[in-house]
């Protein structure tokens, strides 16, 4: 899927074009995320909601109740949705990178399962001995242990480049897969319903105090994407010439692997897994923009950031008084997405 | 409820595809068919009708519900095994008592070889009580071995398309067919009219309005709840009350914070687990969360606490509907 897609001129329109509209569709879907819902708040009430000292403007100020449904329920979480949609995307685009695989996302590396089954663990057999924080900070071991069994695996292996990270992943994937799966046949019913949130996602556990967690995330990766953007341009070119530039290939794929858990890890240990907008999105931006990373990757994170924010509007208002996993929505989304794709030779 | 979370789980997608065909038996193993006066006995099971040729002799019950219900009609003599007791829950000694020599087969869910090392001649069970759809315990993987099923009533909802309404008649119509079957429904029909009044006294002062209720099971990304089709709703009305879920068309499932805090509950029913987590952490739950606290029941702390059998058809129903109808009659 590395094709260049559109060719130079058409490219250069696109680049031209595409972020302005891209910010005109997030902020018309922020603003239909604070409105929509399954409880009844209009429009009035939600504007008044949010404008604080100036309500006056929108009439008699909000409830108590609607505030609180507004501030505290759904701003947290569309915010949570357009950091944790950056992310993914964003680790998606920096691991098929890296690894030259068009498959890879970021839960291909055993993080998921990883989390999973941190998740899983304190729900069966310790309880919560952190208050709130406990599953957040299991998630987080979980995938830690994952990622750093990953690199393990790969280190003995001799690092014999990305098909060695990509296998290696796959096993420590499975492992961990088997490990919930146990926790939850010899646990209690409540480790079922936690083995559903974890793996289909969701953006409700959003709240004011724990969205530095995802900012965080975020945090890590632009930085070391800024930092190092040119020498993952050199990667594409190979691994000799990434050499002959005075590039560490391997080093750079460590880095960037260690740098993805981190971010991931602080995804999932709020949203759970959510599926495909890792996978998906970086091709979408790649055809927009092209492979290389200072246009391609920011490119992919306001793509990611605006999709999940879609997906979870549709899965917040979609059955009415019951919330749909967001994993579900995405992968909807996702597969007609890839089905479109395969029928179109390239956008342009 | 770990039966209504794998019900959710797993019977969500199922439900979607499910097409409520269900092969109950033929016709069973007669024996000395006709021997006994007023059998054979037909009861409906899942909209399909169950011929039951002479009183069982060999019965296995799953779950804390149905075997209190067996129990409540004494029928432990006609009883070789229960399942799906002490892996989940702790059992009072009240109950280990009237269960006597009866042995526990399976703690949680019976393989096909447990049942038939029992020798039964009738399952209780139900969807997601002891039975999944497509697994290897279900009417239509007994009936070969001439073993009947007799289907809790309640768990039909997750089978066949539609999401009847739950009324106190899903367990007074389920304790009939209990009798019925075991040639005892003189006795079921006096058990019933001793609940009736048992209710009536509870509810007889009349409440102004239905107080608001919400059902917390657990979740708390979302609230895993009752819907219309789940017993808690018929529980509630029968005390007065008005599930503020009652209307969505659902057994157990979730629902969405917003949907509830925006309804306003003014009494808020917990579900003790009876296992370490108990309801004071779904108390706590509740009053960190931004929107929840703000509701009547959480700003009043209107709780009121029931064990999972009190929640699912059974005769604890009727302590429930007593303890839910004075919570409800309390003056805030």
């Amino acid at each position: 899927m590395m094709s260049p897609g559109a060719d130079a001129a058409t490219r250069s329109t696109l680049r031209r074009t595409v972020p302005p509209l891209l910010a005109l569709a997030l902020a018309l879907l922020v603003m239909l995320s604070l409105t929509a819902g399954s409880a009844p708040v209009s429009w009035r009430e939600a504007a008044a909601a949010l404008a604080g000292p100036w309500a006056g403007l929108f009439g008699a100020p909000a409830s108590d109740m609607a505030q609180a449904i507004v501030r505290d329920l759904r701003l947290p979480r569309v915010v949570l949705a357009l950091l944790v949609g950056a992310t993914l995307a964003l680790v998606g685009g920096l691991l098929q990178s890296t690894t030259r695989n068009d498959l890879a996302d970021p839960f291909l590396f055993g993080l998921s399962s990883g989390a999973s089954t941190g998740a899983v663990a304190v729900i069966t057999l310790t309880g919560e001995w952190l208050g709130a924080w406990t599953l957040p900070a299991a998630t987080f071991a979980g995938a830690s242990v994952a990622a750093g069994a990953v690199l393990l695996l790969v280190r003995r292996a001799g690092g014999q480049g990305p098909a060695q990270t990509v296998l290696a992943g796959l096993a420590v994937s499975f492992l961990f897969g088997a490990l919930t799966h146990g926790l939850v046949f010899a646990g209690d019913q409540r480790a079922a319903h936690a083995v559903v949130f974890w793996s289909l996602g969701g953006l409700g556990l959003a709240r004011w105090d724990n969205l530095w967690l995802a900012c965080l995330g975020l945090a890590v990766l632009a930085v070391f994407i800024w930092r190092r953007h040119r020498a993952l341009d050199a990667l594409l070119a190979g691994d000799d010439t990434a050499h002959s530039l005075g590039i560490a290939p391997e080093r750079l794929r460590t880095q960037a692997f260690v740098v993805a858990a981190v971010a991931t890890a602080c995804c999932v240990a709020l949203a759970g897994v959510i599926g495909f907008v890792g996978l998906m999105v970086p091709h979408l931006a790649r055809r927009l923009s092209g492979p290389l990373h200072a246009a391609f990757l920011p490119l992919a994170a306001l793509l990611g950031a605006g999709l999940l924010l879609a997906s979870d509007l549709v899965a917040r208002t979609l059955l009415g008084s019951q919330e749909l996993p967001v994993g579900i929505v995405t992968a909807g989304i996702g597969a007609l997405f890839v089905m479109a794709l395969l029928r179109r030779p390239a956008v342009g | 409820m770990r039966r209504a979370l794998w019900r959710w789980a797993v019977g969500r997608s199922l439900a979607l595809m499910a097409a409520g065909v269900l092969c109950v038996a033929g016709p069973a193993l007669a024996q000395g068919a006709g021997a006994v006066p007023g059998f054979p006995v037909t009861v409906s099971n899942c909209g399909d009708t169950l011929r039951i040729a002479a009183p069982p002799q060999r019965m296995v019950v799953h779950d804390l519900n149905m075997v209190e219900m067996a129990m409540a009609l004494g029928l432990q003599s006609s009883m070789v095994g229960v399942t799906g007791i002490t892996g989940w829950y702790k059992t009072d000694a009240a109950f280990l008592r009237s269960l006597g020599t009866i042995p526990e087969l399976a703690p949680k869910y019976p393989t096909l070889e447990t049942l038939l090392a029992a020798r039964p001649d009738l399952f209780f069970a139900g969807w997601y009580y002891g039975m999944q759809p497509g697994g290897e315990v279900t009417p239509a993987t007994l009936a070969p071995h001439g073993i009947q099923t007799l289907i809790l009533t309640e768990s039909c909802a997750h089978t066949l398309g539609e999401k009847p309404r739950a009324t106190m008649a899903l367990l007074y119509g389920d304790l009939l067919r209990l009798g019925t079957v075991f040639g005892r429904r003189a006795e079921a029909e006096r058990l019933i009219a001793q609940w009736r009044a048992r209710v009536r006294a509870a509810t007889h002062s009349p409440l102004p309005q239905p107080p608001r209720v919400f059902v917390y099971d657990s979740g708390e990304d979302k609230p895993f709840t009752a819907g219309r089709a789940a017993m808690p709703t018929a529980l509630i009305e029968a005390a007065g009350g008005r599930n503020v879920l009652g209307d969505v068309a659902m057994s157990w499932g979730t629902s969405a914070w917003e949907t509830v805090a925006a309804s306003d509950p003014q009494v808020i029913v917990l579900l003790d687990y009876q296992n370490g987590q108990g309801p004071e952490h779904l108390q706590k739950i509740l009053q960190a969360h931004p929107a929840m606290r703000l509701t009547e029941a959480v700003r009043q702390r209107r709780f009121v606490t029931l064990r999972y059998a009190e929640l699912t058809p059974g005769p604890a129903n009727i302590d429930a509907i007593e303890k839910l109808a004075r919570a409800l009659r309390q003056s805030p």
